[in-house]
């Protein structure tokens, strides 16, 4: 009986150093993101965040438009086949935009970007924190959040949702290629019945808010497990890895929250 | 007058002190590193910080740095007391130091002249000209001009750590920390560092502190030393005072004796027992 309820007070107590842990670690992420987001930019400021969305961005650019194009080219081939049934390749044009708009653009864009920026982010700081580069910056009075951190966190804020708008423009086009120039659908049905449903608001509108809300989290997890890692080669390992199960957990399930209030009425 | 303030406090007065460590306790994990070290540096002079591996003595420039946080006491920098400042004014603080990290610790994105540039560009305003000459006067001092192209993954481990020391001298600061400066150096540029770090010294009146166990190359250019041991300071005086201090533990670190009360071993049980009664299948006994 006594074992036994030491046994339970043991569990309680790692459940309860476990629940310290996590709400201490997500105190350190929030202020990470405060200390190193809110800083007034400086020339010196914009040439790294120039810099950065260059990798960030432009380098992702054709991950993210290939995938567009052959999610919208499977999009159309899929909802030809069940509208044509019913006699409703018609409203072809609408599907493809408006799943790409609402969901698929919005999620896909951020998962690839978890996979392709978010990883080159946190390896890129880790090694940089494991090889002392981040103590040497302090040390010469340059406060790395600002320097290293910043316009890293800044170029994922602006550029995932450039690159959900291309993603989208793109899987429209392939849902165009496919349902008009092989499989027949009438030109002009395809693009009046999508301008006719997609409203800017409340489509491209909530499908921009997903992206923004994505491309915070997403930068914001890559970052920071880069930074606050253990610096040795298997820390970066696992940093890495968890950036990318994070980053596509978050983005999944925001997805969800963000779809129940824009279009589930909640 | 500098002799009888030997005689009289030790070494030189406190009030000449430019780095004042007081009753510092700094414990990682369960290990305690520090436990009640007192310690005051000279300024202008050059004060080296030697001890057995694994004392704590990169730790202790960290935490002079304001990198790590005392579990308690206190570290003045120039009556700053580090642990008390913002972060910005931190950040000032340190644009008055310059570090030479153990690895050197380079940024491997810019070539060795810009390694060497970054501080005089980020904390002046200085013309292109004007930093072409100072960042090509640091690379002559250290011998190493004609590789201001090399990236840094292209340098030698010796090589890196000489362009770091241009790098934290080139906004000429007031302090300089020096992390193990001579490991890894041949013989011809061990030499000429330890004339360069004199040299600094003189001609700029720098605070200088040498973390080493090199005891010869120590010696020959520290006017004050500590010796830190099992968490304390165990000796501090001269060279001449500890070359002959009488302290058996001061004793055998500077004439390097491998028996005497600072064990080589790291704790364990004993050898005979370890290696006749084990259990095969576990690694220890």
């Amino acid at each position: 009986m006594d074992a036994n309820f030491s046994d339970i007070l043991a569990r309680v107590t790692r459940l309860g150093r476990k629940g310290s842990d996590l709400l201490e670690a997500l105190g350190r992420a929030g202020l990470f993101l405060g200390q190193s987001a809110i800083s007034v930019p400086s020339r010196e400021g914009w040439r790294l965040w120039m810099q950065q969305m260059h990798f960030v961005g432009v380098l992702s650019l054709a991950i993210v438009l290939v995938s567009g194009l052959f999610i919208g080219m499977v999009i159309s081939l899929q909802g030809y086949t069940i509208l044509v049934e019913f006699g409703a390749e018609e409203a072809l044009g609408q599907m493809v935009a408006l799943s790409l708009l609402r969901e698929l653009a919005p999620v896909v864009a951020a998962l690839l970007f978890a996979g392709r920026a978010g990883s080159a982010l946190t390896a890129e700081i880790g090694l940089m924190k494991a090889t002392e580069q981040l103590s040497s910056m302090e040390m010469i009075g340059v406060d790395p959040l600002r320097r290293v951190v910043a316009p890293r966190l800044w170029a994922g804020f602006v550029s995932l949702p450039i690159l959900t708008v291309g993603f989208s423009v793109v899987g429209v086009w392939g849902g165009y290629l496919v349902g008009v120039q092989w499989l027949g659908v009438f030109e002009g049905s395809y693009w009046s019945n999508m301008q006719a449903s997609v409203t800017f608001l409340n489509d491209v509108g909530n499908g921009m808010v997903k992206s923004l809300v994505f491309a915070v989290v997403v930068t914001w997890i890559a970052v920071f497990q880069g930074y606050d890692l253990v610096p040795t080669s298997e820390g970066i390992s696992r940093a890495t890895t968890r950036t990318v199960v994070y980053s596509s957990l978050a983005v999944l399930g925001l997805d969800f929250v963000l779809t129940a209030v824009m279009f589930g009425g909640l | 007058m500098l002799s009888a303030h030997k005689v009289s406090a030790g070494f030189y007065m406190t009030d000449t002190a430019f780095i004042e460590i007081q009753d510092l306790h700094f414990t990682r994990g369960d290990h305690e590193i520090f436990r009640g070290v007192n310690m005051s540096i000279p300024r202008g002079r050059v004060t080296a910080i030697m001890g057995p591996s694994g004392t704590g003595k990169t730790t202790l420039l960290k935490l002079i740095g304001g990198q790590l946080t005392p579990d308690s006491g206190r570290i003045l920098i120039d009556g700053q007391d580090v642990n008390r400042l913002s972060r910005k004014a931190l950040f000032k603080l340190r644009q008055r130091m310059g570090m030479l990290f153990q690895s050197g610790a380079l940024f491997s994105d810019l070539d060795v002249f810009e390694n060497v540039a970054f501080p005089l560009r980020v904390h002046t305003n200085l013309p292109d000209a004007m930093v072409r000459d100072i960042v090509l006067l640091k690379l002559q001092a250290v011998g190493l001009r004609g590789a201001r192209e090399l990236m840094p993954s292209e340098l030698s481990g010796g090589m890196a750590r000489r362009v770091a020391l241009a790098r934290a001298v080139s906004l000429d600061p007031e302090l300089i920390l020096y992390d193990e400066p001579f490991v890894g150096q041949d013989p011809i540029s061990m030499g000429v560092l330890v004339q360069l770090i004199k040299r600094l010294n003189q001609a700029l009146e720098l605070t200088s502190v040498v973390v080493s166990h090199d005891i010869k190359e120590t010696l020959s250019i520290a006017d004050y030393l500590y010796l830190i041991a099992d968490g304390e300071v165990v000796a501090h005086g001269t060279p001449q005072m500890l070359d002959t201090h009488q302290d058996p533990r001061v004793e055998q670190f500077m004439h390097g004796q491998p028996d005497g009360p600072v064990p080589f071993h790291y704790p364990a049980q004993p050898f005979y027992d370890d290696i006749l009664n084990h259990d095969a299948t576990t690694r220890i006994g």
